[in-house]
């Protein structure tokens, strides 16, 4: 466009093209559009302190919260809903990303199918599956840990596939050129070099998942979310603040540990 | 050394292993089992938390296929009519003004907190506060503004908002300290103030990739402004959840495949501007350890 390379001067700006001036109005167009669609409300941010709501948040009333049945049991249960759900969800997703991959998919129609299914599985977002699964099995933990699973195994299989991709295709070469079947094949010549990230992002999964299962009981999915939306429901919002300090105290704690363990392992 | 050998050499130098002629010793199994009776442990003792009779589950699949087949087929007619299309464009709104919100307010935030081009005293708070931000999840946040601001779409374009700063700002303050340093001296030597140094020597750098981060984070903001609907947040997750409570599975299924639909259209078209604009910046170094942080958030659980 500008062969005028060995001009001295400065250079000319270039023109805005009438392309990109008509997407910029039209950005423009949809972000006020929008505004007023959610009823954006500039004072919100000035007239939010003087509310006297923020009065209800204070004083936690920390002997209502330090106690086991109002705490730490749904807290307990929280975390058996992310354990379960990482569990099953990674074990079930390590063949689902052996298929999902070009370099090891077994044949074309399972590729095919099994990629398309968790791209719509991982469209759904996680809480609309919790709410779906108490729908059709009933309110409570079990519902959530389903739930859980199904979304960890589509977020698995995303991350692990991608790392199953990029892996050497030399020793898989190697093992099939020794005669090997398939499945051994995958076995002793993909599976040793993936493992580690393997476990790696099960732990990322684990992460995710106990930060979820926090809010899964919002829609009756169990967990510790139920007493907060039950709270919620009593305008109790003191209680809520409690459990909320309590609740990132102990997900910070975990979540260090399985930072430092990640660390160590990539 | 036969033919045979010098394969297996060549094969042993490849995975990096010790060089010796005789075959290796499988190794020990004792950190297997060291690994998995503790995971046996934990997933036992998971289950036992979950009320789990044998019944249900065994009931549970068959529970789902019967509302898999009262779902088929979807009732498109009849949440048109209860303007269920309107709802989830108030769902793409919300997570549009959220993200504006949030790249608006997060953009100046990471200048100081990039330690490249910040004082300490104030990148360290900064830095907190981002974190902060972070740890708590949009619902939450919805939960807490609720009461304040009332039920309705600006609880949660304000919820997104806010937890958008606090991800924006992170990612936007690692592309910062990922630049040249060479345009800030340059700035520096003219005489430029720190202000016109970030602004003719950082922002041209980083707008690339943090316009880029910007609508990654739109995507997100998509996926959780529907779910922010079901505690009254504004969006099509009110739709979803009364239709579930009605037990009114062919409009449920139906909204369920208009937020697919939206979703995965939103994800194809923004992914290929991010593509359009990253070609060609300089700054994609380290987007790989990016990467996974990113897709946490691209799934809507977020850490």
């Amino acid at each position: 466009m500008n062969d005028d390379l060995t001009a001295s001067a400065r250079p000319t700006k270039p023109k805005p093209r009438a392309r990109s001036f008509l997407i910029a109005v039209l950005l423009l167009a949809l972000t006020f559009w929008a505004a007023f669609k959610v009823s954006f409300d500039l004072s919100t941010f000035w007239a939010v302190w003087s509310n006297p709501i923020w009065a209800k948040f204070w004083p936690i009333p920390w002997d209502w919260v330090l106690t086991k049945e109002n705490t730490f049991d749904p807290l307990i249960e929280t975390l058996q809903i992310a354990v379960a759900s990482t569990l099953v969800g990674c074990l079930l997703a390590l063949p689902v990303s052996f298929a999902m991959s070009s370099l090891t998919t077994p044949n074309k129609v399972v590729y095919f199918f099994s990629r398309s299914i968790m791209n719509l599985v991982r469209a759904v977002p996680d809480l609309f599956w919790a709410k779906l699964l108490v729908t059709a099995i009933g309110i409570g933990a079990f519902a959530g840990a389903w739930s859980l699973t199904i979304f960890s195994l589509a977020v698995m299989v995303k991350l692990f596939s991608e790392t199953v991709d990029a892996a050497d295709p030399k020793p898989l070469e190697a093992a099939r050129s020794s005669g090997a079947k398939h499945l051994p094949a995958v076995r002793t010549g993909v599976l040793p070099t993936v493992f580690p990230s393997y476990v790696a992002y099960s732990l990322y999964i684990f992460e995710l998942n106990i930060r979820a299962s926090v809010v899964l009981g919002l829609v009756g999915a169990g967990g510790v979310g139920r007493v907060i939306e039950t709270q919620r429901q009593f305008f109790r919002f003191d209680r809520i603040l409690g459990l909320l300090v309590i609740i990132f105290a102990i997900v910070w704690i975990i979540e260090q540990i399985s930072v430092s363990l990640r660390k160590r392992l990539v | 050394m036969s033919h045979y050998e010098r394969d297996l050499f060549d094969m042993q130098e490849l995975s990096e292993t010790q060089v010796t002629n005789e075959r290796p010793l499988p190794p020990k199994t004792f950190h297997l089992w060291l690994i998995a009776i503790p995971l046996c442990v934990a997933i036992i003792w998971s289950v036992t938390g979950l009320n789990i009779t044998i019944s249900r589950l065994l009931d549970a699949p068959s529970d789902a296929w019967a509302i898999l087949r009262q779902m088929v087929p979807p009732g498109f007619a009849e949440v048109y009519e209860r303007g269920a299309v309107g709802k989830i464009f108030e769902s793409v709104y919300i997570a549009w003004i959220g993200t504006i919100i949030g790249a608006l307010i997060s953009l100046p935030l990471a200048f100081l907190a990039a330690h490249n081009v910040a004082p300490i005293w104030i990148r360290s708070p900064i830095r907190q506060l981002f974190n902060a931000i972070r740890a708590v999840p949009e619902l939450i946040l919805a939960v807490i503004l609720i009461p304040v601001t009332g039920l309705g779409a600006w609880a949660g374009t304000l919820a997104i908002g806010l937890h958008s700063i606090g991800t924006l700002g992170k990612w936007a303050c690692e592309s910062i300290e990922d630049i040249d340093d060479g345009p800030v001296e340059a700035t520096k030597a003219c005489g430029g103030k720190w202000v016109s140094g970030m602004r003719w020597g950082v922002l041209p750098q980083v707008m690339p990739i943090v316009s880029s981060y910007w609508l990654f984070r739109f995507e997100i903001n998509v996926r959780a402004s529907a779910v922010l609907g079901m505690i009254g947040a504004g969006g099509v997750g009110s739709e979803l959840v009364s239709q579930l409570s009605f037990r009114n599975f062919p409009a449920a299924s139906a909204v369920l495949i208009m937020t697919m639909a939206v979703v995965l259209t939103i994800d194809t078209i923004s992914a290929a501007v991010r593509r359009r604009i990253i070609k060609g910046a300089e700054n994609t170094i380290d987007e790989e350890s990016r990467t996974l942080e990113a897709i946490t958030d691209l799934t809507g659980i977020r850490s």
